[in-house]
């Protein structure tokens, strides 16, 4: 009887194999090709040859703090998110709210063209905004029809890059807050109003409060995506200062100073872990509260 | 001090008309429930009272004054809602508090008002709980004192039980009963539970399709329902359909007198369960029938009859009455409502035959 024992606890044994064979190949293909070469980095932007023998060192990261063009390139990089994430909620949070609430024809093709963006790949994306924003453009030219000639493009201008990273960012905003906000019963709303709050009350405090974890979650993919964006800033940008991808690339491939290239890298990794630490902790800790409930 | 006026209000949503024509005055201190099947347009009418709904004609008043204008923030109604009632990031000090806050009320006035409509529902120290933490008779009472604490002219209430299961909707119900009589606040509370309504009100609106049917006392409406509608709806009713010709109606083998001459053939009766008497033995004016079926209901059994010609009927029985299933029975309407072409209807009430005693009942 004793012997007969084992097979009754192979299944969920096996379940378990099965289970780690599954994540494996994801698990195995990031540890290989993120986190190994992202450490392998780290670890050199942080060692200098010292007679032959590597020591460690941070000299790589005081010369990047104490080169002015490449703290002015940081620093823009950090304006242009701020900048992009503030007019993206801007836009976004009414747009999410008038498809929460709105219903009828004119909701639908509202929503269908928030979502237009997400189907346009960025390099088209920032043509469009080429033929559109720039001298001559789509713009200048109904302008000049109107009677205004003094159109002055953003093209090759910080604003120029703003534009076309929000155009990128309002379908996933909109997708994410608008679900949000589906979760909040119309009864909440209601009796907030009942009770004599108006919309700009009901907003600040029973919406907003209810929503804190999908405008974190914005935030937090927004930052992410932005700050390391390379092809809207590449195309429609101006050639100083430039976003954290722009340069990097340039220092890799046309000055040709991968070491510089390697601690750029490292540096906006840094800043991007940090952030995607916290999308990560919103994400976990709005689990266990589904848990608990 | 309240009086609230509702002035031949319409609602349509595109074609369909949801309210149409309501008109009716809730006195001071009053307890009105609208009473009627789900789709009826009872909920419209509240939330048109409420404000979030903008009737489509006529006028609503409250002390004489119109208040459609009014959005529903700054209307002097407070509703409780169905479910999903009170904010979930609000602890329930916060979700009884919002609204004094917002009327800017100093702190220690918020505080002594809260703790009060919390007393008042029963939840003293109560404060700190979130809602996830109560249970869902506890968040119904919870709404209750965030309506009850700004001191509302009129309290409007959407099916606040229907959610709650059968013990408890009928505690709450007391508890509710006990609140609006001590306030004495005039109160609307739309329901489609007639036991509800019956228990609850002052008065009630019976409404079907967007349209009121009957306003009366519960006992009233009870005994006299003015349409077939509201016979059918309210309580148990056995709804017989006959021809009449002369001074009769002939309901399978029995012709019932009727207290004047009918000029419709076709004619409905509504007898009430209770209505029926058990005879000793046959009689020109009673059925004879078997019982189909018994359903032991505690102090008193319900029996379905099986009458030759007739729909079943439905008949209680009491206890010291021994009667099995298949058992043959006599049974005699001695109180009967005639309906004819969607009128008032005619109450036949009589006494109970000479020859024949009755059973009991």
């Amino acid at each position: 009887m004793t012997a007969a024992a084992p097979p009754q606890s192979s299944p969920s044994w096996r379940k378990g194999i099965i289970a780690y064979l599954m994540v494996a190949p994801p698990l195995l293909l990031m540890i290989l090709l993120i986190f190994i070469p992202a450490l392998q980095s780290t670890a050199r932007t942080l060692t200098i040859d010292v007679n032959g023998e590597p020591g460690f060192s941070i000299s790589r990261y005081t010369a990047f703090f104490q080169d002015p063009i490449s703290v002015s390139n940081l620093f823009f990089t950090f304006q242009v998110t701020l900048i992009t994430l503030a007019a993206i909620f801007i836009l976004c949070f009414p747009l999410a709210i008038y498809l929460r609430f709105a219903t009828g024809k004119l909701a639908g093709a509202v929503q269908v063209l928030a979502l237009f963006p997400l189907f346009v790949p960025g390099i088209i994306l920032a043509y469009a905004l080429i033929r559109f924003l720039g001298t001559r453009g789509t713009l200048d030219n109904v302008l000049s029809i109107v009677g205004f000639t003094g159109y002055r493009t953003p093209y090759l201008k910080p604003d120029a890059i703003i534009f076309g990273l929000v155009w990128e960012s309002i379908p996933f905003t909109v997708l994410v807050l608008t679900a949000g906000l589906r979760q909040i019963s119309d009864s909440l709303i209601e009796s907030a109003r009942d009770v004599g709050a108006n919309s700009w009350q009901i907003f600040w405090r029973i919406i907003l409060p209810q929503i804190a974890r999908p405008v974190l979650i914005v935030f937090s993919l927004n930052f992410l995506g932005i700050f390391g964006s390379y092809t809207i800033p590449y195309l429609l940008g101006p050639a100083a200062p430039q976003m954290m991808g722009v340069f990097m690339q340039q220092t890799f491939g046309q000055y040709r100073r991968p070491d510089d290239a390697e601690t750029q890298a490292v540096i906006t990794f840094i800043i991007c872990a940090f952030i995607g630490f916290l999308y990560v902790r919103t994400v976990a800790t709005q689990r266990k509260r589904e848990e608990s409930e | 001090m309240a009086i609230l006026d509702l002035v031949r209000l319409d609602k349509h949503f595109g074609s369909v008309a949801a309210v149409s024509d309501v008109a009716f005055t809730v006195s001071d201190g009053e307890f009105m429930c609208i009473l009627g099947p789900s789709g009826c347009g009872k909920s419209t009418l509240l939330r048109m009272i409420a404000g979030f709904e903008t009737p489509t004609g006529g006028d609503i008043r409250i002390d004489g004054d119109s208040i459609v204008a009014l959005g529903a923030n700054r209307r002097p109604t407070a509703m409780v809602f169905q479910k999903y009632t009170l904010w979930p990031h609000m602890k329930v000090f916060d979700n009884i508090g919002f609204g004094l806050q917002l009327r800017r009320l100093p702190r220690a006035e918020i505080k002594r008002k809260v703790e009060e409509s919390l007393a008042l529902v029963s939840l003293s120290g109560y404060e700190e709980r979130y809602p996830a933490q109560l249970s869902g008779g506890q968040q119904q009472r919870v709404a209750l004192a965030r309506a009850l604490v700004l001191e509302p002219k009129i309290l409007l209430l959407d099916e606040p039980f229907s959610s709650l299961d059968a013990i408890l909707r009928v505690r709450l119900r007391e508890e509710l009963h006990r609140i609006q009589r001590r306030l004495n606040i005039t109160a609307i509370f739309v329901t489609h539970d007639q036991e509800e309504a019956l228990t609850l009100a002052d008065r009630i609106a019976v409404m079907n399709s967007g349209r009121i049917e009957q306003i009366a006392a519960p006992a009233d409406i009870y005994a006299n329902p003015a349409s077939l509608f509201v016979a059918d709806f309210i309580g148990a009713m056995n709804l017989l359909e006959g021809e009449a010709s002369g001074r009769q109606v002939r309901l399978g083998a029995v012709a019932l007198p009727t207290p004047d001459g009918i000029a419709a053939r076709q004619v409905t009766v509504a007898i009430r369960p209770e209505d029926l008497v058990v005879l000793d033995g046959p009689h020109p004016e009673a059925w004879s029938c078997a019982v189909e079926q018994i359903s032991d209901l505690g102090h008193y059994r319900r029996a379905v009859l099986e009458v030759p010609q007739l729909p079943p009927m439905k008949i209680y029985l009491p206890k010291s009455l021994s009667v099995q299933e298949r058992a043959a029975l006599h049974v005699y309407p001695r109180r009967y409502l005639i309906y004819e072409n969607g009128g008032a209807p005619r109450e036949v009430s009589r006494p109970l035959p000479a020859a024949a005693a009755a059973l009991l009942g």
